[in-house]
This record gives C-alpha cells, structure tokens and sequence, in this order.
C-alpha cells in the first residue's frame, strides 16, 4: 500500500500542490508528480549531478532528497533560468554559444551547478569553476565548452 | 530509482524519532541530509517501510565554544561547518575536514550526525573526530549518554549507535596555543570517497614536539589512531618528523576497484608524512 502526501512546493515560481506517494524523491515528485521534466535521473547516488537542483537557493541532487522533506520550499530547475519572456537567461545563452551541450542529458544540472556557483557574486577562476563542476559528469566529455560558457556568463554578468 | 514505497514520518523533535524508532523496529530508517541513505535506497540495497525526517527537527545545528571544547551539533551541515567562522577560530581542523566532503550538493545537505552515524571507514568527519579525541553525545529520547569517538566506530558502517539511539552533538577540544593541525587526503578525483587520509595535531615548545594526535582513515574498517606514532614523536623537531614516524599500527588496508592495499599503505604513510610536516608548520614553533 503506496501512502501519498499532500505536498505544496514553488517551482520555478510557480506554487505547485500534488498529493504522491510519501517515498517519492524530489527528482520523481518533479518528472511524475509535476510535470517538470528538466532534472534528469543519472546514477541514483548523488555523483553524476544530472538532476541538480536549487532547493531554498542550494544546490541539491533531486535524487537523494524526498520530496516530503522539503515541502514548502522553493525549487529552481534549468527551466527557472529562463527570462520572464520566454527566452534563455544569460547562463542558457552562453551554454547555447559556446555549443556546450552535446547529447544535452548533464546539461540541465551543470547549468544549475554553474547557477549555484555564480550565485555568490566573486569572480571564479578557470580552474575554480572546474572545481564547481567535479559533481557533475558530462558522458560526451564537452567539459571546455561548458567550462567557457560559465566563464563568458561570468563575464557578461560584470563579475 | 524505483524503490518499493515507504511510510514517511516527520520527527519534530529526536525524542519523538527515538520512539518512532521503537515503534517500527528494523524496518525503520531516519533521513537527515539523506546524502548516504538515499543512494542505498535507490540502489535497492535498503528498503526501508518507514523514514523519520529528523531534518527539520528542533534539535542542534550549531557550533558553541566553551571551557576550552568546540561542541558542534549533530544536524550542522557540511557546508556550515566549512564555513562557520567559530568553528574555524576553536578548531580549524573541522571545518577543513568538512570541506573535504563530496561535491556542492553532497554539503549543503549531509550532516555531522548521519555521516558519524553511518561510519563509513573512508569518511572525513569521523577521522577527525578520532585525531581530536573527539566524543560524542548519544540520546535514546530518554537518557543522554556520551561515547568517545574511538570506541564508537566499531567497523565498515557499523557503530555503538543502538537501533533506537540518535547522534545529538559532537565535543572536541579547542585548539590550544601552540598547536598546529592538518588534514589531508587523497582521492582519484576531487568529490570521491578517499583512498587514505590522515590528520595531525602537533604541539611543538623548545623546538621540538611536546604532544601530537595522528589518526588515518580509509585504511581499516574504521578511522584508527595512531598512538604508536604520536609516542615515537615525542621530542623530535619539525625537520625529523617524518624520519619518526615508524610502523602504522593497526591500519588493515584492503585492495578494491579504487586502490591497492599497498598502495593505500603507502598514502596512508605519505599523508602522515605531510600532515605532520603542515601541522609543525602551524604550530607556531616550527623551526
């Protein structure tokens, strides 16, 4: 017997309720419950980094956290970085110029590391952002390009 | 990722998980930052009915000095310990030890108390813990009793937490004058769990050492205390330190995908080596 839970979380600024099963990840109330289909399931073990998330501004793996445990939080996901119109933020256009996505799966988390990287306003180095991204693999190698799109972001945000 | 469904309880305070525990019995697991159950849990290798959230719990979260101790509470995270800056005042060897956890998101969820509580041989905090002396503060929900991080660490994922105990805090003695400390591990790549780590506390006067704590993790089943190398370091000036050093006793490194037991004996000896070397460093008497 499945228990649900009545569960309310703001997504990408949206206040989202669902009632789901109680053992359901945050990357499985996101996908099945939600509908928000940007994190993706990798390893299941908090190393691949695919479905990194920010949960209260923090980066999170969706996969190791129950959705129950942060109900009432707010969730950002690649999605969330879009511009109130509808077109890529500033972080999503520079992965889009420097063509750093390849098959595109890792993409939706290195963008939300890169996120939770920039997020602290101090100018990163080259190898600083690459210490940033040691959580997250990129099975097409495409580690320079996603490593020059975070440093342009950087650079067009003025840090 | 498909894990048969579980119950989910969440524990206001660690009185009510202790009972909840009681209640369920084997079938229970409690979750904080999650950062080491869930990956069994998705891996399939627990299948927990009932997880109590502590996470939220009214319980502490924080670092506190007094009478010459460094008491941090069991639900800090990583993170916040890396970062916090009375932690890093009283006892430094913490917070660089917190840093050294996983990736970003591995921090800014794991906790102290469930990475003591799991006692994974290969992890940082309980090898400081260990090094420092450390003990820690147990509750049944009922009584409080105290363990020294030492004898709680009985083997690979395995402590003296009793099925319905709880880790509320962690005491460690402040850095006192004179000391100097370091960590050090190494890992195939930055985020991996350690092949070997070692840290040193060295109290260096008249040029030479007057008292040293040394413990290594990730060669036994359990961080291990290095009381046959602190004793062979008494005297010795900052240069001859790692001419001193002398057999490891009691690590028992094993070979895995990860690393040969020999070669993990050898980290384990270079790692002593430059812990000790940085710890003398920053004592403040290095020559």
């Amino acid at each position: 017997m499945t228990e649900e839970v009545s569960l309310t979380l703001t997504v990408n600024g949206r206040e989202v309720s669902r009632t789901a099963g109680a053992h359901l990840t945050l990357l499985r109330w996101l996908r099945e419950a939600a509908g928000v289909t940007d994190p993706k399931y990798g390893c299941g073990e908090g190393i691949c980094g695919a479905c990194t998330v920010l949960v209260d501004g923090q980066p999170t793996s969706a996969c190791l956290v129950l959705a129950a445990q942060v109900d009432g939080a707010a969730v950002t996901t690649a999605a969330g970085l879009l511009e109130a119109d509808g077109s890529l933020g500033p972080l999503q256009r520079a992965f889009h110029d420097q063509h750093a996505a390849q098959c595109g799966f890792c993409t939706p988390g290195m963008l939300m590391a890169a996120a939770a990287a920039l997020a602290g306003g101090r100018r990163l180095s080259r190898r600083e952002i690459r210490q940033e991204l040691h959580g997250n693999l990129c099975r097409c190698t495409g580690y320079g390009p996603i490593v020059d799109a975070i440093e342009m972001a950087q650079e067009e945000a003025g840090q | 990722m498909f894990t048969r469904p579980f119950r989910f309880e969440r524990a206001d305070r660690l009185a009510q998980a202790c009972d909840l525990l009681r209640e369920h019995g084997e079938g229970a697991k409690v979750i904080a930052g999650g950062q080491s159950l869930m990956p069994l849990v998705n891996l399939g290798l627990v299948q927990p009915e009932v997880v109590i959230d502590i996470s939220r719990a009214d319980a502490r979260r924080d670092v506190s000095v007094a009478d010459g101790f460094v008491t941090v509470g069991a639900l800090i995270t990583h993170a916040r310990l890396a970062a916090d800056p009375v932690a890093a005042r009283a006892q430094p060897l913490l917070g660089a030890a917190a840093a050294k956890i996983g990736n970003a998101r591995v921090r800014a969820r794991g906790t102290l108390g469930g990475s003591l509580a799991h006692s994974d041989p290969a992890a940082e905090l309980p090898l400081v813990m260990v090094a420092l002396g450390g003990v820690y503060e147990i509750t049944d929900g009922r009584r409080s009793r105290e363990v020294k991080a030492e004898e709680f660490h009985l083997g690979f994922l395995t402590s003296q937490l009793a099925e319905d105990e709880l880790v509320v805090a962690a005491r460690v003695p402040a850095l006192g004058p004179g000391w100097g400390w370091s960590f050090q591990e190494v890992s195939r790549r930055d985020g991996d769990f350690a092949l070997a780590a070692a840290a040193a506390l060295v109290r260096m006067a008249g040029g030479g050492v007057v008292e040293s704590r040394v413990a290594v993790g990730g060669v036994a089943d359990r961080p291990v205390r290095l009381a046959n190398v602190e004793i062979s370091l008494g005297g010795a000036a900052a240069a001859e330190l790692g001419s001193r050093v002398g057999p490891l006793n009691g690590i028992r490194p094993v070979s895995d995908t990860g690393a040969s037991a020999g070669y993990r004996a050898h980290l384990a000896r270079v790692l002593v080596e430059r812990a000790l070397a940085e710890a003398a460093s920053r004592s403040g008497e290095a020559a």
